[in-house]
């Protein structure tokens, strides 16, 4: 009779749940202009009945973009990641969490009926077709690793018309252009065209280390190349994002005393704290020269137009300094 | 003595010989020529510096770990008395990692001394806790049904902090099978007294482990302190190990497999049944065995790629090969198994079958419809009526449409492997045997992440046929290899649990390689979760369950008769064999689906056979039905709860089964053993 009692329980809990949360009106949610019609990374034709008001980002690239052309999304995923990593558009308080970008809560999506979810290719395939039963869905290409600057304007005028803010997102990509284009203007100036550089980033568990280099076709890398710079990174990389992996002594393939190092670290910063003592670190081109720059915490390197300003305007500030 | 000199300045030339190489590969283009000036004293400043910053640290780093973990796996088998206890068996790695990733989760950056320290702790709770629940020590392979157990909850627990932290611990993923890009000598030199005064104090005591080994009883009588030097001998060890970790993660296997190795010289040299010498010559085993495998790995993948691999993946597989070896080495536990119908009171009242069966269903309906209710935004039941009679609003239909598949895929899922489970459990007459602990998922895995790596955008059909293959094959090893002139269970479960072991290792490796910037999915994958699913993907389980369960229930005498012995079901004229490989076949079907329906789980295939014998008897055409409903019912409750307790971030349900179900496992290892004595 032990099975009696969470029989009970379970009774117990069925009955108390009865009765429906859905509120029977439903109100129209008011057009703010025409159909909207996109083609999105995937090729595919996303039909709106009007521009999205009620955006649902799930990549911080695109929960940059879409906040950076005025429109504050409803729903993005890991919020909090997003204050620490991208802090080029601060997110209004009131936007909700959806949870983690590797697995963004369905549930939590659709609890804030968007008009619009902003998804980022390779992420979730299966997620796309769940979701675009009921909601448009517009996939961005992301990343890719042979032509970065383009696929970002592609995928910032993706989304700007996507959300009816086709003026806005031509803007920011003149902001973009002539933030990148003064600032090769200036580099050119200075006489460092052409500036050999290795970006990367790192992390260290235990007393291990892993650097992450940025290679050629790494948006950071097209963005420094844009400014006049020369990437100095020749290992392997992956064909998305342009990334690869070494360790410490890997860097010894950069050997042009000329070098800078750019690095981000938003949380722990590997490159002082790990290998400072280090005696291949210390005698790595740019640690000797001593042009070795740490991006502003708060830099994300796989961002939106306005990520990419904040990463050249830091790039021509080290070569202009 | 003369041969003792003998090996071990073998062992020493070959550690010398691997160091060489060893330092000559890396992703500087410092070679060989380059190396060998430098050491003749013309190096240039450069080769000096990457010797110094890397190849050096690098190579202190594999000797420190090969010592420590090649003596503590030794001093764990002396005072266990079992040839198979070793740091990973016994949790004490998985302790070690759970302490030094909680403590990383959380943001804190501890200096190496009390990080070490507090793998020291973890790794020794999770010691203490399987030495205690397996009876101390003793010859039984029950201390690694124990060890692996406790090791998949500790396990489970990391990957749920790796999950929640993805950002703050990308690097821990592959961290997590132990890797040597080590950034400086700072830990290797700081653990390095830690070690010496452990591996100086174990050979101190070596007489004391020499008398250990003669019994409880007679070292007791030759006047030694058995429970002291238990004691010392496990905080030495538990030492060691945690020093290992802190250096470099979890390096798998090393600790099982130096000290076997080692024993196996002992033939050719006797001094090494001595503990005074076999401690010291596991250390230089294992230094060869670390050494060896990092060789191996640059060597094969180039340097630059060798980067991202875990140099613990290499090991794990080597040292589930030795698992597998010592395995069937090893005699059978001698007593005839009891089937597993037999341990529980075949006697049911017709009034509980109802009881049981009447509550069954209720939870069948409860469960999903619980299921469908809760997540990040709860609906009523007045909304399900609604969404079955195709009345509800957009958003909620929504929710409803997507939910559905993934309780129905926790159902089938649950469901399939809990009928596997009877299946096999009959076959091999073995309460232990489960498709996950015989390495029957983690090949199903293989299969299906294989192929995800190299057609990506593969359909369900695919998967689940790559998936099936995958798991045959791996059922067919871990089979082939149990069965010497008959099937002993506890070496049934051990290979299996081998096999499992370097299964995950290998899709560890594929992961890493082929996707390194998505470890959570990888991590997702590896740990069972219905996130994502489509209606499309349960089918292929559904309809292998509802192809397979009426024929094994059709079967369900041949069922009953394997589970008696080898002879009966002979005696009365069943043609054994045939009717075997009819039951596992469909047993190894059933489970290949239900992983490409919801990625690796463990347990469910254990606990719930358990569960409904224990509730209708041990008569397979009860305890077919009544498994499959509980296994429904407890994978769906498992989703459920995954998806509810963090949201909107959520747990895959293979986690969530495998910290309830390891208890169980446990509990179900503790009750045999009463009966047994």
């Amino acid at each position: 009779m032990r099975l009696l009692a969470p029989a009970l329980v379970t009774a117990a809990v069925l009955l108390s749940a009865c009765g429906t949360t859905e509120t029977p009106t439903t109100t129209p949610t008011e057009s703010t202009g025409g159909p909207v019609t996109v083609t999105d990374a995937r090729g595919k034709e996303v039909k709106l009945d009007a521009p999205a008001t009620k955006v649902v980002t799930l990549e911080w690239a695109e929960t940059e973009t879409v906040a950076s052309l005025g429109v504050m999304p409803v729903g993005v995923a890991d919020a909090a990641g997003y204050k620490t990593w991208d802090a080029s558009v601060p997110l209004a308080a009131d936007v909700k969490d959806v949870g983690k970008r590797n697995e963004p809560s369905v549930d939590s999506i659709v609890a804030l009926d968007p008009d619009l979810v902003i998804m980022a290719k390779g992420r979730y395939e299966t997620l796309v077709g769940q979701l675009e039963k009921y909601v448009p869905v517009v996939v961005t290409q992301a990343s890719d690793a042979t032509r970065n600057l383009d696929r970002l304007r592609e995928d910032t005028k993706l989304i700007a018309q996507a959300i009816g803010k086709a003026a806005e997102g031509d803007k920011l990509l003149s902001e973009l252009d002539t933030a990148l284009a003064d600032g090769k203007k200036a580099v050119e100036a200075k006489g460092a065209a052409g500036t050999p550089f290795l970006m990367a980033d790192g992390w260290l568990e235990g007393s291990t280390v892993n650097i992450r280099p940025f290679g050629k076709g790494s948006l950071v890398s097209d963005t420094a190349e844009a400014v006049g710079f020369k990437n100095a990174w020749t290992g392997e990389v992956d064909p998305q994002w342009g990334l690869g992996a070494t360790d410490v002594e890997g860097l010894t393939a950069v050997t042009d005393p000329k070098t800078v190092l750019f690095y981000s670290a938003s949380e722990d910063d590997v490159f002082t704290t790990g290998l400072a003592q280090n005696p291949v670190w210390q005698r790595l081109p740019f640690v000797v020269s001593e042009k070795v720059v740490k991006l502003e915490p708060g830099t994300w390197t796989f961002g939106g137009p306005k990520s990419v300003i904040h990463v050249a305007e830091q790039f021509v500030k080290a070569a202009t300094a | 003595m003369m041969r003792t000199a003998v090996v071990t300045a073998g062992i020493v030339a070959l550690i010398a010989v691997l160091s060489a190489v060893h330092l000559t590969q890396g992703t500087a283009s410092t070679g060989v020529l380059d190396v060998l000036s430098a050491v003749l004293g013309n190096g240039d400043a450069q080769t000096l510096a990457v010797l110094e910053g890397s190849r050096v640290p690098r190579l202190l780093a594999a000797l420190l770990l090969g010592v420590a973990l090649g003596v503590a796996g030794a001093g764990m088998q002396s005072v266990a008395r079992n040839p198979l206890a070793s740091p990973d068996t016994l949790a004490v790695n998985a302790g070690a990692h759970l302490a030094v990733v909680a403590i990383a989760a959380f943001g804190l950056s501890l200096p190496t001394l009390p990080a070490g320290a507090a793998a020291f702790v973890g790794g020794l709770a999770a010691s203490v806790v399987v030495l205690g629940l397996s009876g101390g020590g003793s010859t039984s392979p029950r201390l690694v049904l124990v060890g692996s157990a406790v090791m998949l909850t500790l396990q489970s627990a990391t990957i749920l902090l790796l999950l929640m932290f993805e950002q703050e611990t990308t690097g821990l993923f592959a961290w997590g099978s132990g890797s040597l890009t080590v950034s400086d000598l700072d830990a290797t030199a700081q653990m390095t007294p830690v070690v010496a005064v452990a591996v100086a104090a174990l050979l101190v005591m070596g007489r004391s482990l020499d008398v250990l080994a003669l019994g409880d009883d007679n070292a007791t009588v030759l006047g030694l302190k058995v429970r002291r030097t238990r004691v010392g001998a496990v905080l030495l060890t538990v030492a060691l190990t945690a020093a290992a970790v802190t250096i470099a993660g979890p390096i798998g296997f090393v600790g099982l497999s130096a000290p076997v190795i080692t024993r196996l010289l002992t033939p050719f040299v006797p001094g090494l049944g001595r503990h005074r010498l076999l401690l010291p010559v596991s250390g230089l085993v294992g230094v060869v065995i670390v050494l060896g495998a990092d060789v191996l790995l640059r060597a094969v993948m180039g340097s630059a790629a060798a980067v991202r691999v875990p140099t613990g993946v290499m090991t794990t597989i080597l040292g589930a090969v030795v698992l597998i070896w010592l395995a069937r080495r090893g005699r059978s536990s001698g007593t005839p198994r009891q089937a597993p119908a037999g341990r529980v009171g075949v006697a049911t009242s017709s009034r509980r079958l109802v009881v049981t069966s009447v509550v069954l269903v209720v939870l069948l309906v409860a469960a999903p419809a619980v299921g469908l209710m809760l997540g990040d935004r709860v609906v009523l039941l007045g909304d399900l009526a609604n969404w079955f009679a195709g009345r509800t609003g957009t958003a909620l239909t929504f929710v409803l449409d997507q939910r559905l598949p993934r309780v129905l895929a926790a159902l089938v899922a649950g469901a399939a492997l809990a009928v596997a489970g009877c299946g096999i459990q009959s076959v091999s007459r073995n309460p232990l045997a489960e498709p996950g602990l015989l390495g029957i998922t983690a090949g199903a895995g293989l299969g299906a992440i294989t192929l995800i790596t190299v057609v990506p955008m593969a359909g369900a059909w695919h998967i689940a046929g790559a998936a099936g293959a995958g798991a045959m094959a791996a059922f067919a090893l871990v089979y082939g290899l149990a069965w010497r002139s008959g099937l002993d269970s506890d070496r049934l479960v051990v290979i299996g649990i081998a096999m499992w072991s370097a299964g995950m290792a290998l899709i560890t490796l594929l992961i890493v390689t082929s996707d390194p910037w998505n470890t959570a999915k990888a991590l997702t994958w590896m740990s069972g979760s219905t996130y994502g699913r489509t209606l499309e993907q349960v089918v292929p389980t559904a309809l292998a369950l509802a192809l397979l369960t009426p024929l094994l229930w059709a079967r369900h005498r041949e069922l009953d008769l394997h589970s008696l012995d080898e002879d009966t079901p002979r005696v009365l004229g069943m043609r054994v064999e045939r009717s075997r490989l009819v039951i596992l076949l469909a047993a190894g079907v059933l489970a290949a689906t239900a992983v490409s329906a919801i990625g690796v789980v463990a347990f469910v295939g254990l606990v719930a056979p358990h569960l409904a014998r224990s509730l209708v008897g041990g008569r397979h055409a009860r305890v077919l039905p009544v498994a499959a409903a509980l296994g429904a019912v407890l994978v769906s409750v498992a989703d459920t709860v995954g998806r509810t307790v963090i949201a909107p971030a959520q747990v895959p349900a293979g986690l969530v089964i495998a910290l309830v179900g390891t208890p169980y496992f446990v509990l179900v290892l503790w009750r045999t053993r009463e009966m047994r004595t």
